[in-house]
């Protein structure tokens, strides 16, 4: 649940924000640099009194945030947190967030995602959080280096990360084996996934259930990983041009529109209607490519009867995007001391096994994901890991947001074979290619 | 309590339709052309309200509409850049066209209130206020919860309205993410919502209308037909004119149903998005507010020219009798 | 939409005061011939079934919702639709109550409803007053602009309106949601409209009887203008209780939020949980359709005559 509305709130309105792989230079130095300016943040007294606001966007991961916040105020007692949820669905998060940063009254302590980070960053509304790694109360080397790349902007490390997240394929066995069919295995291939989805939409065909869907309202557990399994890429490396029109990018587009033209996808149309999630819990759907947040939901709608293996093989590779959240303070905290040592328990590794014992998210903190495996021993969680070792970062930059909007209006065409889907990637490039050239 | 407010209401308002010149009127008319102080004390708090929240507001985004507006604050004067840009942004006019559809389909109602309200106004008809008020519950329900169901109903899987065109063997489509049909599905529940306000006004409107009328035709051996198009519409222009300029204007204001019903990267959203919801979308998930305020004067030019529009050519069909 | 046609109608064609009665009843009370028409009722049959078939189309929507809220959400998604549930899922409005905080939430949304009622009366009434009925200077200016508000969507002002609610200091609070909301240029243009076609005789016999214009506006006119309030109080009721985004934006912490918010938050938490948010809704949603049904002949009887002018 998590992060598909945090995927929503991507695809809804990602703004601009770093572009991961161009950080990957500058986010080595970033805590030595330009920030050793920065004072190291030393931990206040523990009789420090406040009050702090903490603004979430995932009503199920609650429970598991009062856990952490019950824990802190075993360290600082007189510190009050009030959690606020506001859901990013229909961009409510975001809008009221974006609202908040204009007026100067931003949540002592908040979520932030990859698309938004450059763009709060840049605009001077976050705190840095050098001092807190330089002050060790923050160990950057405890979380993937790709997260902590991700909140480095400029050189300065403005959040904390906090989970993060890939996409696997996941399958329900008892449609598999109805339909006598052999079940998917981690050496599949597009080709594989092709046949025996051809195969069980034939078997199931009239009463409504397919063979293979993945949510093609956002590129993120769909589109985006066939891109760079074919070979292509989604944006440049520096963030300056579209990749939109290269041939691998056009094959991993065809992919999906080939499984609807052949039916063993359900259409453009349907999958807008009823998302293909929610189509593999009412189990209408054999197989999904989906994201590791959806397991929760997944396992119990469909208990033992849900497999997950690692994402079929393409002409390239089998690569996932990555993705995960970080917590941040807004630059005129009015208690820096408390959000300070607020956020630094919540990249704390307690705070991470908390998160990974309540099996909603994989916890950031490295070392404590062995416990989010562990939630669900029905099904090997080990392939999401697996996959983050070799996942491109999620796609971003300095204006996100313009051709995200672009994605939305044009793709849903070539997908639903209204235009010819090269013209539409084509299109899509240079349209994305101008958009990038407003960007300065 | 009620029954006496009424009946002085009218009775008055009559005797001063019947009586003039009137001798206040003559009153004022001899004085100076100002009440002194008094209407300030009257209109002041009113009047500073609208101001700082909703005139102040207007006048800002006039301004922005020039800038280039910083996604949190500080604005850069770019002339009239946003506005060439919109010129040359194709989703404008078919955006325009949507919702000029859509109120079309809306106004659809007009007729259909009348017709109702002439069957339910009928003397001597049963259940009378049970009618009235079946129809207008629609408008007091929520839209945000309103707009759920909606979507229930017009889902392509299992949503009751194509179960009941398979019984016909006809297969539905995908209501709601299907160009051309989405915007219709949208503007069927708009009207929907409406119906029953516009109802209520032109029933009031109907009843106002003399008894005398009708049985003097009927006397004269007109149909109910006849009766209907030579004496209920006319005498009812004023209450229709109301309705329609209602209608048109929130037409204009379409955002909700869209937020609610249709879902991102929906297939049909070109064909279906209104100009409110192009100015959300830049405004809040764009972060381009300063291209959003050229909407927003746009959006207010488009209805207030409609407004005037409407007002001039009343004369032709409006009757005041 | 100058005059009231009520009054132009009846200038017209000279008719007995009592027949004007709104009430459909007593206009057939005073019917000379209420009789012979009775006497046609036969020809009443089809507009029964065009009515009937008609209100039933109207309220469909409800009626499905209703039984969604009492299904599982399989029976939800199954084809054939379920007419009825197998078993009645009572638990799913319990339910509702472990997912957001529905007494608190009813409140604010009540607490914001009558004070944006009181506010809207009190203030639209008294503008509306002076300018149907008073001379001042830059009254038509004055009114023009505030008519260009009407028109303009709710969504334009949400930053600016924000921006002053922040520099009061009223975030988060009911203070906060109800401000922007008790001053309504529809609601002044409505008042106007009814004070402009009431009569000048008990006005000037209580100015006669040295009453100031307050005495005069709170004792004579706005007893004479209850039609008038009921409409503004029905519009007020139905637009703060279902009243979004606003809210939305200007509240923090759930408990602060009004119903409207809390459902649309479970929407977001549920997305696929339809008998809950059938039920959820629902709840919603009763307490209006209640007060509605049992003041319905008010509420009818305001918003018709708000488009008499």
């Amino acid at each position: 649940m998590n992060h598909n509305l945090n995927r929503r709130s991507f695809l809804s309105f990602a703004a601009a924000s770093a572009a991961v792989v161009s950080l990957a230079a500058c986010g080595g130095n970033g805590a030595a640099g330009s920030n050793a300016a920065q004072a190291a943040y030393a931990a206040p007294a523990k009789d420090l009194s406040a009050e702090l606001n903490y603004a979430i966007w995932d009503a199920a991961q609650k429970p598991a945030m009062q856990k952490i916040v019950a824990e802190f105020n075993k360290q600082y007692p007189n510190i009050k947190v009030t959690i606020d949820v506001t859901p990013s669905k229909g961009s409510a998060y975001w809008t009221k967030i974006q609202t908040q940063a204009s007026s100067n009254t931003l949540p002592d302590v908040f979520w932030m995602n990859g698309p938004h980070i450059k763009l709060y960053a840049q605009n001077n509304q976050l705190m840095p959080l050098d001092g807190l790694a330089s002050g060790k109360a923050v160990d950057k080397a405890s979380y993937p280096k790709a997260l902590v790349d991700l909140y480095t902007v400029n050189g300065t490390f403005y959040g904390v990360p906090k989970d993060f997240d890939t996409s696997a394929l996941f399958y329900n066995k008892a449609l598999f084996k109805d339909a006598g069919v052999a079940e998917p295995t981690s050496s599949w291939t597009w080709d594989d996934v092709k046949s025996a989805g051809a195969k069980l939409s034939k078997f199931y065909q009239g009463k409504g259930i397919y063979g293979y869907a993945g949510d093609l309202t956002g590129g993120q557990t769909s589109y985006y990983n066939t891109m760079l399994e074919a070979g292509g890429t989604i944006i440049s490396a520096d963030g300056k041009k579209s990749g939109y029109d290269s041939p691998g990018s056009i094959a991993g587009l065809q992919f999906w529109r080939d499984l609807i033209e052949s039916g063993v996808s359900p259409s453009m149309q349907q999958l807008t209607d009823t998302s293909s999630s929610d189509m593999f819990t009412s189990k209408k759907l054999a197989m999904t490519m989906d994201g590791s947040w959806t397991v929760g939901p997944a396992h119990t709608a469909l208990g033992a009867d849900l497999g997950i293996v690692s994402l079929p093989k393409g002409p390239n590779s089998n690569q996932s995007v990555i993705h995960g959240l970080a917590n941040v303070i807004p630059a005129n905290a009015k208690n820096p001391a408390a959000a300070q040592a607020f956020v630094a328990f919540l990249g704390s590794q307690d705070a991470a096994r908390i998160q990974a014992e309540t099996g909603t998210v994989i916890p950031a903190f490295n070392g404590t994901q062995d416990a989010w495996v562990k939630s669900v021993p029905s099904v090997d969680l080990g392939v999401f890991l697996d996959l983050a070792k070799d996942a491109s970062p999620y796609p971003v930059s300095a204006n996100t947001a313009a051709w995200n909007e672009l994605e939305n209006s044009l793709l849903p065409q070539a997908f639903a074979g209204t235009k010819p889907v090269a013209d539409v990637a084509k299109d899509l490039a240079s349209q994305m290619n101008s958009a990038l050239a407003k960007e300065s | 309590m009620k029954a006496p407010v009424l009946t002085a209401g009218t009775e008055t308002s009559r005797d001063h339709a019947t009586k003039a010149p009137l001798p206040s009127a003559a009153r004022r008319k001899g004085k100076s052309k100002s009440d002194g102080f008094w209407p300030w004390l009257f209109v002041v708090p009113t009047v500073v309200g609208i101001g700082v929240f909703y005139l102040w507001p207007m006048v800002q985004t006039f301004y922005y509409s020039f800038t280039k507006w910083g996604v949190f604050g500080g604005a850069k004067f770019i002339g009239l850049d946003n506005y060439t840009r919109m010129l040359a942004d194709s989703s404008i006019p078919q955006s325009i066209l949507n919702t000029l559809i859509y109120t079309a389909i809306v106004l659809l109602g007009i007729p259909a209130a009348v017709i109702l309200a002439s069957l339910i106004e009928r003397p001597g008809m049963r259940f009378a206020s049970l009618y009235r008020t079946l129809y207008f519950i629609p408008y007091v329900t929520m839209p945000a919860a309103v707009g759920i169901v909606w979507r229930l109903i017009y889902n392509g899987d299992f949503g009751p309205i194509n179960w009941f065109l398979s019984l016909f063997g006809i297969h539905g489509p995908y209501w709601t993410s299907t160009p051309g049909f989405a915007l219709l599905a949208v503007a069927t529940v708009g009207l929907w919502m409406s119906l029953g306000f516009n109802l209520l006004i032109i029933s009031a409107g109907l009843r106002e209308i003399p008894r005398e009328l009708f049985e003097a035709a009927e006397m004269d051996g007109a149909s109910r037909i006849r009766q209907f198009f030579s004496i209920t519409v006319p005498l009812l222009t004023p209450s229709i004119f109301f309705v329609t300029i209602v209608t048109v204007i929130s037409g204009f204001q379409l955002f909700d149903l869209l937020y609610v019903m249709m879902g991102k990267a929906n297939l049909a959203m070109p064909q279906t998005q209104s100009l409110v919801y192009i100015f959300y979308n830049q405004a809040f998930l764009q972060n381009d507010k300063g291209y959003a305020a050229a909407i927003g004067i746009l959006i207010l030019a488009i209805i207030a020219l409609l407004t005037a529009f409407q007002f001039r050519i009343q004369k032709r069909w409006v009757n005041y009798v | 939409m100058s005059e009231s046609t009520l009054a132009a109608t009846a200038r017209a064609e000279s008719v007995p005061v009592g027949e004007l009665a709104p009430n459909p009843s007593s206009a057939r009370a005073h019917m000379p011939d209420a009789k012979s028409r009775s006497g046609k009722q036969g020809s009443n049959t089809v507009a029964h079934i065009v009515l009937g078939i008609g209100g039933l189309v109207m309220v469909s929507p409800l009626l499905y919702q209703i039984v969604m809220s009492l299904s599982t959400n399989t029976e939800v998604q199954s084809t054939p639709p379920t007419l009825w549930p197998s078993v009645i899922q009572w638990h799913n409005f319990a339910d509702v109550f472990g997912s957001m905080n529905f007494g608190s939430q009813l409140w604010v949304t009540v607490a914001i409803t009558v004070l944006r009622v009181i506010g809207q009366v009190l203030l639209c009434s008294m503008a509306g007053y002076a300018f149907a009925r008073m001379r001042f200077r830059f009254k038509g200016p004055l009114l023009a602009l505030v008519l260009s508000i009407i028109m303009v969507p709710s969504q334009l002002f949400l930053i600016p309106q924000y921006q002053i609610i922040q520099n009061l200091g009223w975030l988060n609070s009911i203070a906060g949601i109800v401000a922007p909301g008790i001053f309504s240029a529809f609601g002044l243009f409505l008042m106007r409209q009814f004070f402009m076609g009431l009569p000048d005789e008990l006005e000037d016999a209580a100015r006669l009887d040295g009453a100031n214009p307050f005495q005069v506006f709170f004792r004579v006119m706005l007893p004479l203008a209850a039609n008038g309030l009921w409409a503004l109080v029905v519009i007020t009721v139905l637009w703060s209780w279902n009243d979004l985004l606003w809210p939305l934006v200007v509240t923090s912490t759930a408990n602060a939020a009004p119903l409207s918010v809390g459902l649309s938050n479970l929407q977001g938490e549920h997305s696929n949980n339809y008998p809950i948010l059938m039920a959820a809704s629902l709840m919603a949603m009763a307490p209006i359709l209640i007060m509605f049904l049992l003041m319905q002949k008010r509420v009818m009887a305001g918003i018709g005559r708000s488009g008499l002018k």
